[in-house]
């Protein structure tokens, strides 16, 4: 197991990297420390809400709550702010769109219309 | 699975006249509100004091979290986390979700429904990106100048008009029977 390598949908494990064990420094493994602190704290509330025999209601995150509130317009709607880049998505995404489509169905149309009159399309003939 | 029904159930909770307790995540009798306004998401942060406060409350550490940048989008503090799909993350370690391969209390990402498994795979590729795209390209660009070509030269089998026999059908076509006929080779030898 010396030579691991990539599978097509598995990248290199921390495990196996080499830089893990060589070229780490403290601050890097002290972060990892710290993150490890965090997920077990969250472990032990978790784990403990869910062998809790006299629990009887789920278990709710409020993770998943703050993500789905971001998420709302709720939370959306008061940190917007005309600035250049969302003026500019509003129009590109809003106006254009209308002038656009505008301009396409109308010279089509023109255009099928022209042939009809002219004789040169027939749409719903029934004999040809 | 439940996810975005944080309205409905709130809907469904007992008005209860209880305290409002601060800790949400402990107890089981809570107030009408489940959680509290602080613990949402809120503004962007400006001073340190805000940025640690937000790493906090979102269960990260203080040089982790990154919100998104202030341009008006309407995120506010919400973390940018690594674009990464679920389906890049240890399949053997024991997750608290294991379909979703995350944990409780972690972050989600903003996109998270997309990055399920079932969804977008950020996953390593077999080959580099690069000879994916040069791959692509140049059958669709194949295909399509070959069925422009089969435009321009279209080949099928030789028709001709249909021959009818009896001289063109000359007498079921109305033809008087007295007259002349006119005598029609479709054929020639």
């Amino acid at each position: 197991m010396a030579d691991y390598k990539e599978a097509p949908l598995a990248s290199r494990p921390q495990t196996l990297d080499p830089r893990e064990y060589l070229e780490l420094s403290p601050e890097e493994r002290r972060a990892q420390e710290e993150r490890l602190a965090i997920r077990a704290r969250l472990k032990l509330q978790y784990l403990s809400q869910l062998n809790d025999p006299h629990r009887t209601e789920l278990i709710e995150d409020p993770a998943l709550t703050r993500w789905s509130y971001a998420r709302n317009l709720n939370h959306i709607y008061p940190n917007f702010r005309p600035s250049p880049k969302t003026s500019l998505l509003g129009f590109v995404c809003g106006v254009v769109p209308l002038f656009v489509l505008y301009y396409v169905f109308k010279t089509d149309r023109d255009r099928k219309e022209k042939l009809i009159k002219e004789g040169m399309e027939r749409p719903f003939s029934l004999t040809s | 699975m439940a996810l975005r029904v944080s309205w409905l159930r709130s809907l469904s909770r007992d008005v209860r006249k209880s305290l409002q307790l601060a800790r949400s995540s402990d107890k089981y009798a809570r107030a009408a509100s489940s959680i509290s306004k602080d613990m949402l998401p809120g503004p962007h942060p400006r001073t340190p004091e805000e940025r640690a406060q937000a790493a906090k409350k979102y269960n990260m550490r203080v040089e982790d979290y990154e919100p998104y940048p202030d341009d008006g989008m309407g995120f506010g503090d919400y973390p940018k986390l690594p674009d990464r799909s679920q389906q890049e993350r240890d399949p053997w370690y024991t997750w608290d979700e294991p379909d979703l391969r995350r944990n409780w209390g972690e972050p989600m990402h903003w996109d998270f429904d997309m990055y399920i498994r079932n969804r977008v795979d950020t996953s390593p590729n077999p080959v580099d990106w690069n000879t994916m795209v040069k791959t692509l390209g140049g059958f669709v660009g194949l295909m399509l100048f070959m069925f422009f070509l089969g435009e321009l030269f279209p080949s099928y089998q030789p028709v001709a008009p249909k021959q009818y026999p009896y001289n063109n059908l000359y007498l079921e076509n109305g033809g008087e029977p007295d007259k002349e006929v006119p005598e029609v080779k479709n054929y020639k030898i």
